[in-house]
């Protein structure tokens, strides 16, 4: 081993191989680890100080009596939803529902997860369990909850144990005659049902736990219910059909899995992914109540000119016949939609128009036999539809009425936010970074302008910028939400750092890799679409991870501006709330908690993910 | 050197004479349509001229191999034939299609001119199929169905047909080679071009590249090969080429070529390489 | 081109029939290529112009003003902290926030540096506990936004106990309260710009025995340690200087006379110097660009991109002209501005012989539950600054750690063996070997997180620090001139992020000089 990794000295992986644990003794182990020479004891006791100090202070923080926990738990709701109408709160559990069930879905289908060796988690436990006996010495706890927590803890190590030995054992057993192939026979776990054992335990303490009912009663005079007992049925209930929904989904995904072709499933899911935005979203704050006589007289004869002349301007575009004249009508009918868009008409037309547009440039490099052509008409007609119900939808009086600017608020807002910024700054981001690498100097040059400026500048200025001064840009008679100024501007900033991760991907793809596309006949489009962008996007998907979970970060910028994220909520709202003043320490510290607990784990699947790939392409 | 570039001089010496009558020629040729047509090729990187009024014509179903140190200009000269590279003075005509701006003539000659690097340039996120296939569906808008059975056809070919699932990563350096001969081919060309297609081998991989060079000239493929390899050259080649600094300095059969080199920086090179 | 006669023996006729026919445009590459660009161009300007006339026609129905006439009017406000609590304009109350921002952004990036080498290390440390204690450190912060960090150590800090007389850690020395943390500060007195005018020469002096001592070990072998030396030259100019330094009030005259020369300079001066500078700074470029794409026999070969360089060059140099030539406010500005500032110069130069260069203080409460304020008196750390502070510094030593920890494991490990193999002691592999290789790896992306930390310090706004978004705010909000505010913020973070990535990159380009 040492060796190996001598020779092949600049591959190192900073990650330590675990085999130097379990050989040592505890004892030897310790003095290798910790005490090996004197500054080493000095830091060790140093560094044990610090630990205690920081855990004791922490534990005497959350468990002090005078922390108004009780502001958390009972305006749960509030930093979830914000002020979402109660009756309503079935859309809510249904866009869950539905984001579970494809989250179940894509588990199976993509084959996330590992297995781990049992004796591992069994270790871990048994860590976890001396951690938790450790912490509640440090802590002030009364005697009687020391010794509930140490009780606690013994059961978690002692179950720890009990994995690692037994199954350990067996393995040295039948591993003995068998020499070093032990390794295959070492039993394992999946990880996802180590997850769906922890989520149901969590879900199942809902219910034999007497965490305490709290709500606000909305009586005459509003006031605060905190009682003991179980969680509220409104909670547990849903909460046990989402677990139940996400298991039998990944099950569901298990069999499509084996007997559907995966390209056309995986597909078929990302396009579901896609379009799950935008249609979740609309589905919780609107009940549209649609003018049929507008809809049948004005958008649908639209929607049908749209769909059968740009059907057929498109299958004829993508003739392999057409040639040169297919690219000059390709830009007509673009200087058409720029103008199109200019001129004060129904929105939908002018929108369809540009996408048609678009689609018609686009059309050389898709051009083919006749199954070609009715695939790329199939995506037209597709992409058509689904924006055309949109805009007529957003046109239509919502029957859902909340206050407030925006129907849905916390930490739903947060992910709304975020989920759109990048939606919307891929494809900006991609163009901008093939822009910039382009040949074409005033592309490059308009490109690295943009870029840079927006790099130079903070994302707060930017937000600002665009909740106060966006509807002072819009013609007269347009109108954009604050939250879709903001998320536009997000989107504009967030594009620019995504720009340049694509470009890193961009410039390790070769030359070479040019030039072959280029000597067997292919176009630019054909080139960048086929040969150049799927290399550079697999080779920036951790930087382009990294920045999703910074975009996913950021959104706590929102509370700046005054939108009523999850932040915001905990800052400004519940702490002026006459039953809980002053209780933003708490607040506060457990939104750090979700954002940690959202951005860690985004963070270690990306690392999985990049280790995945890693080895996949030796 | 010291003459204005721009007048051309129709009766360059070295353009001229021997291209048309191979006198030691395996294969009479002579009635043969000219494929591709160089007059008075020139090419500067910066101050560097990398083509000195290169003048050549090769013909129908003709094997050319092109010798010369390096830095001689060789690759440069293959690659503006596919338009890889701009030249910048004189004309190029591949298959009666100049190499000027035009687009169309740009996608013609492409698609006519087949293709094989140095450092084999397969796309490492497709397999081997897709590699094949991805041309002939793209560029030349055959249905899926026909173009994977040519292409597993040009594998078993080049005789790796039980590599198709896999990715190149996955292949020898041989193998990635004659996987990109197979893409090449695929496209139907008319003409294939070889960018010194052995020297990123190692030297037990170069014969199974060199046999199936081999097998396609004798098949009648316009080929033009840059190459070190001597003993293809004098076994397969219809003519040599021997370039240096730029300019072609001598032309002719592998026969004369070797035994009897006319020029002095001809035999200096030979009695070097030998 | 030209259609010369054919060479080759045989004509093939059928060849040449397809050749000399002009391309027609639609297929022509360039032609294509250019056309596309300029559409492009064209979109881009067409929307910028629509949007802004529509902006402008907005602003005016909504009686909006976008004038920059604040900076020079009175305002009413007071801000938290700063060289200036109760500035005169609008203008002053934004450079107070540029002068906190710069304060806040410069403190943040050296603790931060220090920080983030302790966390990168530690992760790096034989010692388990100090590993996983990294571990911690960098996996907690770096996933807890920003903003959220900030506002909880607000949230923290405001619950500290109320200030007194003899509260704090250390009375007198150290107070920790809700109004702020205030130690001991020693600070520039009138004397400093004299004694620097010392130290200055010192640098000159401490440059010269550098250079010297360095061709001792050149040409003798011996030990010399030349940087010590020349460090310890300059700390003794600095503590000769502390007693010597009124010998250099004169300069304060030079200076006063360069100001009245550029009082009495005409207009035209610096037009025709700089128009002059333009065009011939232009001129050498293109001339010298254009010698390197000329061969020997002159044979000139540009491509598109490199003639749209040149035009780009020439159009932005006879820009500028034009500007200077249209808007003589520009060039008065400058020599205005040269004169106030060699003004200002002398000013600092025109002090009581006797003043010390430096001072000290300690912090002193003044009155009851109140600090005075900043700069009068002791060293204080308002909550504000002290929340973004503790934040900005904790969550990019995350960063910095994670990437002083990258720069080392980078490094080959064949790189310490071999040194170790020729004989190297640990202290000398780590010092000559490995720390220069890391360093050139770690250089850029740290430099990056010093951007992100500058920008970083505008989330103040959120625990009310007075910085630039801060300030500016308060501004927009009672003059109603957004769009200016926001012009005014952009300018100034884009020149911090400007000379922040010059000064990375300058010490990039030297690191791989140093290489070769």
């Amino acid at each position: 081993m040492s060796e190996l990794s001598s020779t092949t000295g600049n591959l190192e992986v900073p990650y330590t191989p675990p085999p130097a644990t379990p050989h040592l003794a505890p004892r030897e182990w310790v003095r290798a680890n910790l005490f090996s020479t004197p500054f080493n004891s000095v830091l060790t006791v140093m560094s044990a100080l610090i630990l205690a100090t920081i855990g004791r202070g922490l534990l005497s923080f959350l468990f002090n009596p005078i922390r108004q926990w009780d502001a958390t738990a009972t305006n749960l709701r509030l930093l979830m939803t914000q002020a979402y109408p109660e009756e309503q709160y079935l859309r809510v559990w249904v866009c869950t529902a539905v984001i579970l069930i494809l989250t179940g879905l894509s588990l199976a289908v993509w084959r996330a997860g590992s297995h781990v060796p049992v004796t591992k988690v069994g270790r871990n436990l048994l860590a976890t369990g001396a951690v938790v006996a450790l912490m509640t010495l440090l802590a002030p706890f009364s005697a009687s909850a020391t010794v509930q927590w140490l009780v606690a803890a013994a059961v978690v190590a002692g179950a720890g144990e009990t994995l690692r030995r037994g199954v350990g054992m067996r393995a040295s057993a039948s591993g003995a005659g068998g020499s070093d192939e032990s390794g295959d026979q070492v039993a394992t776990i999946s990880t996802l049902t180590l997850i769906a054992i922890a989520l149901g335990g969590l879900v199942a303490s809902l219910w034999v736990v007497p965490y305490g009912h709290h709500s606000y009663l909305m009586d005459r005079t509003p006031r605060v219910l905190a009682e003991p007992g179980t969680v509220a049925m409104t909670t547990k209930l849903p909460w046990t059909i989402m677990l139940l929904i996400v298991v039998a989904a990944t099950f569901l995904g298990r069999s499509m899995r084996d007997r559907l072709p995966t390209n056309a499933t995986r597909a078929t899911l990302l396009v579901a992914w896609l379009l799950a935005p935008p249609t979740l979203l609309y589905l919780v704050l609107r009940d549209p109540s649609f003018d049929m006589g507008h809809v049948l007289g004005t958008d649908l004869p639209i929607f049908g000119a749209y769909a059968i002349g740009g059907g057929l301007l498109l299958s004829w575009l993508t003739r392999p016949t057409t040639g040169e004249i297919g690219r000059i009508v390709a830009a007509v009918v673009l200087v058409v939609g720029f103008c199109t868009f200019l001129t004060p008409m129904r929105m939908i037309v002018r929108i369809d128009m540009l996408m048609l547009a678009s689609f018609a440039l686009a059309a050389p490099t898709f051009a083919g036999g006749p199954r070609a052509r009715r695939r790329y008409v199939t995506g037209w007609l597709g992409v058509l539809g689904v924006s055309s119900w949109l805009i007529t939808a957003i046109n239509t009086p919502s029957t859902v009425d909340v206050p407030g600017d925006f129907f849905i608020g916390g930490l739903s807002l947060t992910f709304i936010v975020a989920v759109f910024t990048i939606v919307v700054s891929f494809p900006l981001g991609i163009l901008l970074a093939l822009a910039r690498t382009s040949t074409m100097p005033i592309f490059r040059l308009l490109a690295t302008w943009f870029i840079e400026f927006v790099r130079g500048v903070p994302l707060i200025t930017i937000l600002i910028f665009f909740s106060i001064m966006v509807p002072l840009f819009l013609p007269r008679g347009m109108e954009l939400g604050e939250v879709a100024a903001v998320v536009i501007g997000y989107a504009l900033f967030s594009s620019a750092y995504l720009a340049e991760n694509v470009r890193g991907g961009l410039q390790s793809v070769t030359r070479g890799q040019h030039e072959a596309a280029e000597a067997v006949g292919m176009t630019t489009g054909q080139k960048t679409v086929f040969i150049v962008l799927p290399q550079a996007l697999r080779v920036s998907i951790p930087p382009l991870v990294g920045h999703c979970i910074g975009v996913f970060k950021e959104t706590s910028l929102l509370a700046i501006i005054g939108l009523f994220d999850v932040l915001y909520i905990a800052r400004v709202v519940m702490p002026n709330q006459t039953e809980f003043m002053g209780s933003t320490r708490e607040n506060v510290l457990f939104v750090s908690l979700i954002y940690w607990i959202f951005a860690y784990q985004m963070s270690k699947a990306s690392m999985r993910l990049e280790r995945r790939t890693g080895l996949g392409e030796r | 050197m010291t003459e204005n570039p721009t007048e051309a001089n129709p009766l360059d010496p070295v353009a001229d004479a021997p291209a048309d009558a191979p006198t030691g020629a395996a294969r009479d040729l002579s009635g043969a349509r000219d494929v591709i047509v160089c007059e008075d090729v020139s090419k500067w990187y910066g101050d560097f001229q990398a083509l000195d009024r290169v003048s050549a014509t090769i013909r129908e179903q003709e094997v050319v191999v092109v010798l010369g140190p390096s830095g001689s200009g060789k690759s440069t000269w293959i690659r503006c034939i596919n338009r890889l590279e701009i030249h910048q003075e004189g004309r190029i005509v591949v298959d009666d299609v100049e190499l000027t701006n035009d687009l169309r003539n740009i996608e013609k000659v492409r698609s006519e001119v087949g293709m094989v690097f140095q450092q084999f340039n397969l796309f490492p996120h497709l397999t081997i199929l897709d590699n094949v296939t991805l041309a002939p569906i793209w560029v030349r808008k055959k249905p899926r169905a026909e173009a994977e059975e040519q292409a597993m056809a040009l594998l078993e070919r080049v005789g790796i047909p039980e590599q198709a699932a896999k990715y190149p990563g996955q292949l020898s350096g041989g193998q990635q080679q004659r996987v990109a001969i197979a893409r090449a081919l695929a496209m139907e060309p008319r003409i294939m071009l070889f960018d010194e297609p052995t020297s990123a081998l190692d030297p037990e991989m170069i014969k199974e590249v060199l046999d199936v060079m081999k097998t396609l000239a004798h098949s009648g493929m316009t080929m033009m090969v840059v190459t070190h390899e001597m003993g293809f050259a004098k076994e397969v080649a219809d003519r040599l080429i021997f370039m240096e600094g730029g300019q072609i300095v001598e032309q002719n059969t592998p026969e004369a070529f070797f035994s009897n080199p006319t020029e002095e920086r001809t035999k200096l090179f030979l009695s070097q390489i030998l | 081109m030209t259609s010369p006669t054919d060479t080759s023996g045989t004509q093939p006729s059928d060849t040449h029939a397809a050749v000399s026919a002009r391309v027609p445009l639609w297929r022509d590459v360039v032609v294509l290529k250019w056309v596309t660009q300029v559409f492009l161009l064209v979109v881009v300007l067409g929307a910028m112009w629509f949007l802004a006339s529509q902006a402008g026609d907005n602003l005016r129905a909504r009686n909006i003003n976008t004038e920059f006439d604040f900076i020079e009017r009175p305002v009413d406000i007071q801000l938290g902290e700063g060289i200036d609590t109760h500035p005169d304009t609008g203008g002053r109350a934004l450079w107070t926030g540029m002068v906190n921002t710069l304060r806040l952004s410069l403190a943040g990036i050296i603790f931060a540096t220090a920080l983030g080498v302790v966390v990168g290390l530690a992760r790096l440390s034989d010692n388990w506990l100090v590993r996983q204690l990294g571990s911690l450190w960098v996996e907690t912060l770096r996933n807890i936004p920003l903003l959220v960090q900030m506002v909880f150590y607000f949230s923290i800090l405001t619950t500290l106990p109320r200030v007194g007389l003899d509260t704090g850690p250390i009375n007198g020395w150290l107070h920790i309260s809700n109004k702020g943390i205030s130690m001991p500060r020693v600070f520039i007195a009138d004397g400093f710009y004299q004694w620097l005018v010392v130290v200055l020469i010192g640098a000159a002096v401490g440059r010269y025995v550098h250079r010297r001592r360095s061709r001792i070990h050149d040409e003798t072998g011996a030990d010399t340690s030349p940087v010590l030396w020349a460090l310890g030259t300059v700390a003794a100019f600095g503590v000769v200087g502390l007693f010597v330094h009124p010998a250099f009030s004169w300069l304060g005259g030079v200076f006063g006379a360069v100001a009245g020369v550029l009082d009495a300079l005409p207009l035209v001066v610096p037009q025709i110097l700089l128009c002059g500078v333009a065009l011939g700074v232009t001129a050498t470029w293109i001339l010298r660009f254009l010698a390197a794409h000329r061969s020997a026999r002159g044979h000139l070969s540009l491509t598109d991109d490199d003639w749209f360089r040149v035009l780009f060059a020439a159009a932005a140099s006879l820009a500028v002209v034009y500007l200077m030539v249209r808007w003589t406010g520009l060039s008065s500005w400058i020599l205005n501005s040269g004169r106030d500032l060699f003004e200002v110069i002398e000013a600092k130069f025109d002090v009581d012989g006797a003043a010390r260069p430096f001072d000290a203080m300690r912090p002193d409460i003044v009155q009851k539950g109140k600090f005075p304020n900043y700069g009068t008196n002791g060293l204080t750390m308002t909550l504000g600054f002290a929340a973004v502070f503790f934040a900005v510094v904790f969550y990019t030593s995350a960063f910095i750690g994670e990437n002083v920890r990258g720069g080392i494991l980078a490094v080959p490990k064949g790189q310490t063996e071999a040194a170790l193999a020729v004989g190297l002691t640990r202290g000398q592999v780590l010092r000559r070997v490995v720390l220069p290789q890391a360093f050139r790896v770690i250089l850029p992306p740290t430099g990056n997180q010093y951007l992100n930390l500058t920008k970083n310090t505008s989330l103040a706004v959120a625990v009310g620090f007075s910085e630039i978004v801060q300030v500016g705010t308060t501004v927009f909000n009672q003059t109603g001139r957004t769009l200016p505010v926001v012009a005014i913020w952009m300018l100034f973070y884009l020149s911090c992020s400007l000379t922040i990535s010059v000064i990375v990159n300058w010490f990039n380009v030297r690191m791989k000089l140093v290489e070769r």
